[in-house]
């Protein structure tokens, strides 16, 4: 699998290659700032690309827009967003326009180098890769007296898998758990939330994402 | 059927009360006369709060009776008079050794400064003739239908007088339940609510189009006819000075002097509070009395070249060479003696020309036609006609009112030309200033550094040591107990990861990364987004502030929005940030339940403080049973252009 990979710190950036060489990944591209990220990804046209937030020259949110803008010239084009901190403004925005293969992590995540990967393949296929820190404030702040209050405390759990990302198959191993049982929990979530039912990981967690955004404003 | 009697009955009983708030009108006016004439400042508050508890009278038996439920209005009583370290009591740049006149100006200011004061005077003085009066009707038309077969004018044939007062009396009990309504709602609109929320200026909020056009139109007019009125107060005040002046220099006995001068400052103050309103603020000119000198080494008090033995004398010295010495006293004695004329002629005329084309040209008018009532001939009349009076005169009205904004603004410029600090003045007063905000500023950053100097001693720095020591642990367990050498590494990992996550909250509390990243506008949304309230943000900002104004500015939204979602019980709130002429106004709304006082909470005083630094002010307004809007005020003179493109 074709990476390009964005990262201003030598250090981390040449962690994160060797990480992402020992499992297996091709990594065509590592650069270390906005306009060189821009150039490698018209050119090399990668699998999927890993991005810091925070890059020079402005050392602002400049990754970030470039990844933005890249998925703008390459609709789906997968990007992972790493970032010190995570900002549900920002997670927002990578999921604006709906089209799936996003991730949004914190950079700690890479201390647990099989939950990155597992984020990083998630992401090039298409699927979304929500850090769990954003998960836990979105569904923290939602209104006090909303549908989410109704859901019990495993349905609160599996709504937060789910919003991270993950399939029924994954949430039933992560709670110990049957499919068939995760199966019924999320019909309920669907009921009590009033959204569709659908089997598409990604459309899940921008319905969960929609839900909230609206109950909000 | 028994509904409608009571309704009726309840009708004439609201009625009453609103007949003993037409009393109680005329006594406080008629308090207001000796009160402001003989600066009897303390027989003001009084009456004032005697008709409050009319007003609440009025309120509760509303409430019982129609279930149409009114909050009370008032804002909280002021605090008590602090003392100060150096043993004076200060209101506004006054010192005073006892706290009893503290207190009476802050009552004073308390009371008139209300909202609710002038709603409430307004409802004594127009229930009985309009919205109370609504609730007496059915009754009269009982009372007058019943007696009409008595007392009905003669020529007329008795069973048409029966069958009309039968007719009016059925109709007054059967509406009766609904004249009550109105007039609950009389009650409601004029003792609840805000009727004018000239305090609350929130851009954001659409205003009923009836109250705009008061606004617009009338507004001014009747603050002209306020300041008509303090300029007429200025004569007596005028008169009591110059006599004053003249009895004590005249004969060598200086007591009356600075009675007469500083004692009638309140006037000046109440006319450059109300500066408000005839745009922008004026500033108080006078300079702080200085703390008196003692000589150290024989226990004299120094005034100037002078030495005394009593504390009294010397006090008295130097509180009159201090009064005599300021060139504000004196531009302010020549202002009490010329505003009558020049501020009262700019407040009189459009006043009078409203007043006069209703009252005098179109009015006589219209009772003539309609009444018959003979005319006078000395008004009235145009070109020798009756009838074109009534468009001349509400020709004159219009065209008077329109005159007001621009004759609002003039009076403002001339209150500030003598009521207003003179550049010198104004310099002093800045560098006082200047000298305090920084003292301020320099200990809040030296007690910031040291509160993050030991957040990283006791947090991330610990651990750290923590991991490298597990790290020289695991080395040795390797070879002997690998298994256990895992465990410890996975503790380790968890060990690094909160020193990272205590490291980022940290870097947050200090200068939040999206701050940094996409300006003040994007960081107060991402706040909106963390806050367990409902916010809305508007954002009018058209390019970056200065960091620290920025940083400033985001740290006071926080804490605004903390307060309403801990202290406010509020659901929703809106923040809206707007940028226009050097002045970026901030305004935070919840519908929480109000009541919140600056003078307790220590959030709202350090809020104050930390825009302090940058000449910010907060203006909280949070009446019992809210909403409370907090505005703040940053001057700024923007800098680099916006560098984010969204």
């Amino acid at each position: 699998m074709r990476v390009v990979l964005a990262e201003d710190l030598f250090l981390l950036r040449e962690g994160l290659t060797q990480l992402l060489r020992a499992h297996g990944f091709e990594v065509v591209a590592a650069v270390e700032s906005g306009p060189e990220l821009a150039a490698a990804l018209a050119e090399h046209r990668p699998d999927v690309a890993i991005v810091d937030v925070r890059l020079p020259p402005t050392f602002t949110d400049e990754g970030l827009r470039a990844a933005l803008a890249a998925r703008r010239a390459a609709p789906g084009l997968p990007v992972l967003v790493l970032s010190q901190h995570v900002e549900q403004l920002y997670a927002r925005e990578l999921l604006a326009d709906g089209s799936g293969g996003v991730g949004y992590l914190l950079k700690d995540r890479v201390l647990n180098a099989d939950q990155f990967l597992d984020a990083v393949h998630r992401v090039a296929a298409g699927g979304t890769a929500m850090d769990p820190d954003v998960i836990a404030k979105l569904l923290s702040t939602g209104p006090a007296d909303g549908p989410v209050d109704q859901l019990t405390p495993r349905e609160r759990e599996v709504l937060g898998l789910m919003a991270e990302g993950r399939s029924n198959a994954a949430i039933a191993q992560r709670l110990f758990m049957s499919e068939g049982a995760v199966g019924k929990h999320t019909a309920g979530i669907f009921g009590k939330l009033g959204l569709a039912p659908s089997d598409d990981d990604n459309r899940r967690v921008l319905a969960v994402l929609a839900y909230l955004n609206t109950a909000r404003t | 059927m028994t509904g409608r009697w009571t309704a009726l009955v309840r009708g004439v009983q609201l009625y009453g009360v609103a007949l003993l708030g037409l009393v109680g009108f005329v006594f406080t006016i008629a308090s207001f006369i000796p009160g402001f004439g003989f600066g009897l400042v303390f027989s003001l508050p009084l009456p004032i709060l005697a008709s409050r508890r009319l007003a609440r009278l009025a309120r509760l038996l509303t409430h019982r009776w129609t279930g149409v439920a009114i909050g009370d209005p008032y804002l909280p009583e002021p605090p008590e008079p602090v003392r100060q370290p150096d043993g004076w009591y200060r209101h506004q740049r006054q010192l005073y050794r006892k706290p009893w006149m503290p207190r009476l100006m802050l009552r004073l200011e308390w009371v008139l400064g209300d909202n609710a004061t002038w709603r409430d005077l307004g409802w004594m003085l127009l229930a009985p003739f309009t919205g109370g009066l609504i609730g007496l009707l059915p009754a009269f038309a009982l009372v007058g239908g019943v007696s009409l077969p008595w007392w009905g004018p003669g020529g007329v044939p008795t069973w048409l007088l029966v069958a009309l007062g039968l007719g009016a009396a059925g109709l007054g009990v059967a509406v009766a339940p609904w004249t009550l309504a109105a007039c609950a709602r009389f009650n409601r609109r004029m003792l609840g609510g805000a009727l004018l929320r000239s305090d609350v200026d929130d851009p954001s909020e659409r205003r009923h189009p009836i109250r705009a056009w008061f606004g617009r139109t009338l507004l001014p007019a009747f603050r002209l006819t306020l300041l008509f009125l303090t300029s007429m107060l200025a004569i007596p005040v005028f008169v009591v000075t110059i006599l004053g002046l003249l009895g004590g220099f005249g004969l060598g006995i200086y007591f009356l002097v600075p009675a007469v001068l500083e004692d009638f400052r309140w006037l000046a103050d109440m006319r450059r509070s109300m500066a408000r309103w005839t745009g922008g603020r004026i500033a108080s000119p006078y300079r702080i009395l200085p703390p008196l000198q003692r000589r150290i080494d024989d226990g004299l008090y120094q005034v100037e070249g002078r030495l005394y033995e009593s504390q009294r004398w010397a006090a008295f010295n130097q509180r009159s060479s201090w009064l005599l010495k300021d060139p504000a006293t004196w531009r302010e004695v020549l202002w009490r003696g010329v505003d009558p004329i020049v501020g009262g002629l700019i407040a009189f005329v459009p006043a009078a020309g409203i007043i006069y084309g209703i009252w005098g040209l179109a009015l006589p008018r219209v009772t003539q036609t309609l009444f018959g009532v003979p005319e006078a001939d000395w008004y009235g009349h145009v070109a020798g006609y009756a009838w074109p009076a009534i468009p001349a005169g509400l020709l004159l009205a219009v065209g008077t009112a329109k005159l007001a904004p621009p004759l609002l603004r003039l009076h403002g410029r001339w209150t500030r030309l003598l009521l207003g600090p003179t550049n010198e003045a104004a310099l002093t007063q800045r560098v006082e200033q200047l000298t305090q905000t920084r003292a301020e500023a320099s200990q809040a950053q030296a007690s910031e550094l040291r509160r993050i100097e030991r957040d990283l001693h006791d947090g991330a720095q610990a651990r750290l040591v923590a991991v490298g020591m597990s790290l020289a642990t695991i080395e040795k367990l390797m070879e002997t107990d690998p298994q256990a050498a895992r465990e410890l590494l996975a503790r380790t990992r968890e060990s690094a990861a909160t020193a990272l996550r205590e490291l980022r909250e940290l870097v947050r509390g200090i200068h939040p990364p999206v701050l940094a990243e996409r300006g003040l506008g994007d960081a107060v949304r991402a706040l909106a987004l963390d806050s367990p309230l409902s916010v809305t943000v508007t954002v009018r900002l058209p390019q970056r502030l200065p960091e620290p104004i920025e940083a400033a500015a985001y740290f006071a939204v926080a804490e605004a929005l903390g307060n309403a979602a801990r202290h406010a019980e509020a659901r929703t709130a809106a923040v809206v940030l707007a940028h226009e002429d050097d002045l970026l106004r901030i305004t935070v709304r919840d519908d929480g339940r109000g009541g919140a006082d600056p003078t307790r909470g220590s959030g709202l005083r350090g809020l104050a403080r930390r825009l302090g630094i940058f000449d910010g002010t907060v203006d909280v307004a949070s009446p019992p049973g809210g909403p409370t809007v907090l505005t703040m005020e940053i001057p700024c003179a923007s800098s680099s252009p916006r560098t984010s493109s969204s």
